[in-house]
């Protein structure tokens, strides 16, 4: 007869879990959940507050266990979850980065002093250019959905970066990556332009994602595994076909790159830089760079080490390509914004040469570089959202001319991480690109080392075309007027300004704890 | 530990911070602080024992210990000269800002950016640690950007663009020489650097390593054909920016030369010192011809900079102690003098509302007699007239091209010689040309131009007086750098 | 479904018997669709009205479009579609836990209970928030 019921099944363990360990992660996801129901029951009215109220403690929280695990964390690490996150060394000083960059871009988000109401649209779904959205416009509302959904994309990018196999980690890029592109539509002003970025951004990072994917297939009919350990062990001792490791290999960088806006896999980056809502401009700028190259120095260094002869060429090319790419066009550049965004993928580029040197310098270099540009790039851009006009934002280059006249504190604040992105000594990014360059040349890099310089000149060169647009040009009669910020927007800048300064003076805390250890898989 | 190279940074860079608030006092404040600072100079100038090898008045504590950096500061004969000098122009330049037509706009704001120039230069001077070096030089760059693009002439755009992405490069390309040095070596410490005579390092090594420190260098220097930057900068920037510029920036490519290039890479010295050399001796060559088909006072002024500079690169590249005697003591005669001359162009343009020597128009010496003289006197110290202060360097280097050292091809050294003394010839022409065209004839107008003011006197005396002193008394100069030469660069 | 294939291809020994169910399956389905049309047919009342005569009985009139709104599609059918999706991934998660959920234990159920909660939060949330509501 016919055996419709299945054999009894051996009990499956259950998965041993460090729960201190990612508490942070866990607390994040909570919170944002707890966030959607607070959308669906809390009245309108007092969302915001208590919105804002949910996310700070969560990350607060967050923080504080992180802090809590982190003082008695086992030197080498651990994996947990059936091996699929790794909480070592190199994830928990991004953790720690992100958890302090996801603070500052927060504030921002939450500020509504410096627009009436927010940077965030009140309905979403008005059609830009009609009455009804010239009445959001004026509205006092938001739509707070955008408080859950930082959540839900800081705890994808904290997963992310501590995924150590890849389907954990494409789950984590996209828990990142859909509220990004929502976030990213949401401005409320210049709703088109915003939209547009949205839709660019979606489509691009669905392509980004496919790419993704198809190289974990392929590399899973490599290995038999997605585990970065056992993919790696396979390619140091398997007679299986090249092209499917490096096939997967190829497809999966592509996807990773994507997120990091490496060139040339940039294309999104200027469009979604400009359009997005500032805030998020900089929770992006910020966060996605060092969650990405999170996990893009986990899979190199994790899974792909024993073949690096075979692929290091193809990334070096990439990486002056990233490189050359965002110097040269930022040169161009006439909106702010969009020369932060060219900024953002020459740095990218820079963070590739600590990121190919696969040696712990290398490691300790690259984190040490994300902590350096996420804090500089999250104050710069508070700083860029204060300067306004009527039309909102006033992004455009020759309205900052003379802004020194108008405001010295912002233009001296501004020039100042200018500097620190320029990489003049004293500032952070000075000490960030050393110890990445130098960790370049000891792994016999000299001439990457080298494009990387010149392509730093050139790009020091229009950071510095900023500052002397803002202190000795005359400012435009209708020239844009600066917003005296709130609390919120004021603490993030200050937060980011402060990192910059005393990472560039005093950085041996944080370089200590970034060279502290390697990954555990 | 001690306080003097401390106090010698510390109270410019307090006096930049403090000058911000400031609007009225800022100039008032930065006579006083540049004042202190020469003071300090001075005092270091005295404490030192120049019999004694080895660096003085050193001050040594971590920085980044992960990195290796040490904030390791300390003078000796080489580089108490130039502590002097820079100290001593500062003081002049801010002196000159005071007088009552002189103040430029934004006054705190330039202060404030040259006081952060004077940092930077002194720090590079007395910087005893590659990165520190390397820190203290970028420093400087940004102030000075500022400082041509915010106050300079009609022309200040591109100037101060080429100017920073030049030197930006230059130190980019710097920056990775001393990253192969510490690559190899493991260490950031120059006096250990120039103790170990390049051990360590394969000979390949060294090469690349010099090629790339002195090439970053050489921009700074600026040696032909890297100098494109220098003639718009020094001609566009204000007058003050020009004195900095030519009288100490163009000094830290030199000073890293002997500090760093030659004795920690002493066998990559070996096999490009040739090239030195020869780009050296071209840049004179160039720098007098370019100079005699100059129409403005400024920009004549900056190529004799680049033809001067290359008998600096001529000295050092004979890596003989005599060539870098010659060197140093080139370095400061020059900043003395063309300190001095950009001060009078200053003076001139102020007077005559240019400096193109056709729209001054000749006869100036009949309308302005005591700033004529000044600048007759200033033109032929720097054609190098025995007597004053110019001479000693060129004739000196020249002198070490005769006997280069031991494993340098000597006869390419002596047809550097005779180029470079066919240089000086053409040297003195374009100067004596120059004070045909502006002091001499008669002059189309003008009654009434004010002459030289108290003010004025003040700030260009004492660089008048030294190109006396210098020039008739080389030993003021020679007996701290000799011994430490000696001692520093022992393995020549 | 696999894995009750290959589980009972084990327990039968025989490698073509085992598909024997599958062979039922597609049987029964055959016999449900033909009885079900066939009986339709023959026991249905027959009133046809416009609605009736119509490609598709529910759903939109795919042509011609209608002239106000320019031709496009109404949104809340998209949003029903997602939340069918959002349902349907569900239930596909439930299948695999239910089929092992003696082996998965505690964990397991704890696990898909924080599972249904997490989609009954989204529900929620499109509940309260007029997803649900047709205008």
């Amino acid at each position: 007869m016919l055996a419709l019921q299945p054999p009894p099944q051996a009990p499956i363990d259950a998965p041993q879990i460090e729960y201190s360990a990612i508490l942070p992660v866990l607390i994040l996801l909570g919170a944002a959940c707890i966030g959607v129901l607070v959308e669906a029951f809390v009245s309108k009215a007092s969302r915001w507050a208590a919105q804002v109220t949910l996310s700070l403690l969560a990350i607060l929280g967050a923080g504080l266990a992180f802090v809590l695990y982190v003082t008695d964390s086992p030197e080498r690490g651990l994996t947990t979850l059936y091996r699929t996150i790794a909480v070592d060394r190199p994830a928990l000083f991004l953790w720690g980065t992100l958890l302090a960059l996801g603070l500052g871009a927060l504030l921002l988000i939450a500020d509504r002093t410096v627009e009436r109401g927010g940077a965030f649209v009140a309905q979403a779904g008005i059609r830009p250019g009609t009455v009804q959205d010239r009445a959001q416009m004026a509205s006092g509302g938001m739509q707070t959905e955008v408080f859950p959904l930082t959540l839900f994309a800081l705890s994808g990018m904290m997963i992310f970066c501590a995924a150590n196999d890849l389907l954990t980690m494409f789950i984590a890029l996209e828990v990142l990556s859909l509220p990004l592109y929502l976030m990213c539509g949401l401005a409320r002003r210049r709703r088109l332009i915003s939209q547009e970025s949205a839709v660019k951004y979606f489509l691009l990072g669905a392509f980004a994602s496919a790419f993704f994917l198809y190289g974990l297939a392929l590399l899973y009919g490599y290995a038999g595994s997605v585990k970065l350990a056992d993919i790696a062990n396979a390619a140091a001792g398997s007679a299986a076909s090249d092209t499917l490791l490096f096939g997967g290999f190829g497809l999966l960088v592509v996807g990773l790159m994507f997120k990091a806006s490496v060139g040339p896999f940039h294309a999104w980056t200027p469009d979604v830089y400009q359009g997005s809502p500032t805030p998020i401009t900089a929770f992006m700028a910020a966060c996605t760079k060092v969650a990405a190259f999170g996990g893009i120095l986990r899979v190199l260094t994790v899974g792909f080490e024993s073949t690096s002869w075979e692929w290091r060429g193809v990334l070096w090319v990439v990486a002056v390509a990233s490189m050359v790419i965002g110097a040269v066009l930022g040169l161009t550049q006439t909106d702010i914004k969009r020369m932060l965004a060219y900024s953002s993928i020459a740095h990218a580029g820079f963070l590739l040469v600590g990121a190919l040197a696969l040696r712990p310098e290398g490691l300790s270099g690259t984190l040490f570089y994300l902590l350096t540009y996420g804090f500089t790039t999250l104050a710069a851009f508070g700083a860029v959202s204060l300067v306004r006009d009527s039309n909102g934002e006033a992004t455009h280059l020759s309205q900052w001319a003379g802004l020194a006249k108008r405001s010295p504190v912002l233009a001296w604040v501004f020039a100042f991480l200018l500097l620190a992105m320029a990489g003049i000594p004293l500032t952070s990014g000075f000490i960030g690109k050393f110890v990445v360059f130098s960790a370049g040349i000891q792994d016999g890099m000299a001439p990457l080392v080298v494009i990387a310089l010149v392509a730093s000149a050139v790009a020091a060169f229009f950071y510095l075309r900023v500052i002397v647009l803002m202190f000795f040009s005359d400012p435009a009669p209708d020239g844009p007027t600066v917003t005296v910020p709130g609390t919120f927007t004021t603490a993030a800048i200050t937060l980011g300004v402060l990192v910059t300064l005393v990472l560039g003076l005093v950085p041996a805390f944080a370089l200590d704890w970034a060279g502290t250890g390697t990954f555990a898989f | 530990m001690s306080v003097l190279p401390v106090l010698l940074l510390a109270v410019p860079l307090i006096g930049c911070l403090a000058v911000l608030g400031m609007r009225r006092a800022a100039v008032l404040v930065g006579v006083l602080t540049t004042g202190i600072t020469f003071a300090i100079a001075v005092a270091i100038a005295f404490a030192v024992d120049y019999t004694r090898p080895g660096t003085h008045l050193v001050t040594d504590a971590p920085w980044i210990p992960p990195l290796g950096i040490r904030f390791h500061l300390g003078v000796d004969g080489v580089s108490v000269p130039l502590v002097v000098l820079t100290a001593l122009l500062c003081f002049l330049s801010m002196i000159y800002v005071a007088r009552r037509e002189g103040t430029p706009e934004r006054p705190h704001s330039f202060v404030s950016l040259v006081l952060l120039t004077e940092v930077g230069m002194l720090g590079t001077f007395t910087a005893l640690d590659l990165l520190l070096f390397f820190v203290f030089f970028e420093v400087v760059l940004v102030p000075m950007y500022a400082l041509i693009a915010g106050w300079g002439g009609a022309g200040r755009g591109p100037a101060a663009r080429q100017f920073i992405l030049y030197t930006l490069l230059g130190s980019g390309v710097l920056l990775v020489g001393l990253l192969v040095i510490y690559g190899h070596t493991s260490t950031l410490d120059m006096v250990e650097l120039a103790g170990r005579d390049g051990a360590g390092m394969s000979r390949a090594v060294q090469v690349i390593a010099f090629v790339l420190v002195a090439g970053g260098l050489a921009v700074k220097v600026p040696m032909w054909p890297l100098h494109t930057w220098l003639p718009d900068a020094h001609s566009e920037a204000p007058t003050v920016g020009s004195v900095l510029l030519a009288g100490v920036l163009l000094k830290m490519g030199t000073y890293g030369l002997v500090r760093i290039a030659v004795p920690v890479l002493p066998e990559g010295a070996l096999a490009v010192a040739p090239f030195l050399g020869a780009f050296g001796v071209i840049g004179i060559v160039y720098a007098a011809l370019a100079c005699l088909a100059q129409r403005d006072l400024k920009r004549l002024i900056a190529f004799s900079s680049v033809g001067h500079m290359g008998f600096v690169l001529l000295g050092i590249a004979t890596l003989t102690p005599a060539g870098m005697n010659a060197a140093l003591f080139a370095n400061i005669a020059h900043g003395l003098i063309t300190g001095l001359l950009f001060f009078l162009a200053g003076g001139m343009a102020e007077r005559f509302g240019s400096t193109d020597m056709d729209r001054i128009g000749g006869g100036t010496l009949a309308v302005t007699p005591r700033l004529s003289v000044l600048l007759i006197i200033a033109a032929v110290a720097s054609f190098g007239l025995p007597g004053l202060a110019g001479f000693w360097g060129e004739m000196l280097a020249m002198l070490a091209a005769f006997d280069p050292a031991a494993g340098l091809n000597r006869p390419l050294y002596l047809v550097f010689m005779v180029v470079a003394g066919l240089g000086a010839l053409l040297t003195a022409a374009y100067f004596l040309v120059m004070l045909r065209r502006v002091v001499q004839g008669t002059s189309p107008r003008r009654q009434g131009v004010l002459d030289v003011t108290p003010v004025e006197y003040l700030a260009w005396a004492p660089l008048v007086v030294l190109v006396f002193v210098v020039g008739l008394w080389p030993g003021l100069v020679l007996v701290p750098t000799v011994d430490a030469v000696r001692f520093y660069l022992g393995g020549l | 479904m696999v894995g009750d294939v290959s589980v009972m291809a084990q327990s039968s020994g025989s490698d073509l018997g085992s598909y024997l169910p599958l062979v039922f399956l597609l049987a029964l389905g055959a016999i449900f669709a033909g009885v079900s049309a066939t009986l339709g047919a023959l026991v249905g009342p027959k009133r046809y009205n416009r609605a009736k005569l119509e490609a598709y009985e529910c759903g939109i009139e795919p042509s011609p479009q209608p002239v106000v709104g320019g031709g496009r599609v109404p949104v809340a059918y998209y949003l029903t579609a997602m939340l069918f999706i959002l349902f349907d991934i569900e239930m596909v998660f439930l299948y695999p836990f239910a089929v092992s959920a003696d082996a998965l234990g505690v964990f397991g159920l704890v696990e898909i209970v924080l599972f249904i909660a997490t989609v009954g939060f989204a529900y929620a949330y499109v509940w309260r928030r007029g997803g649900l509501d047709w205008n």
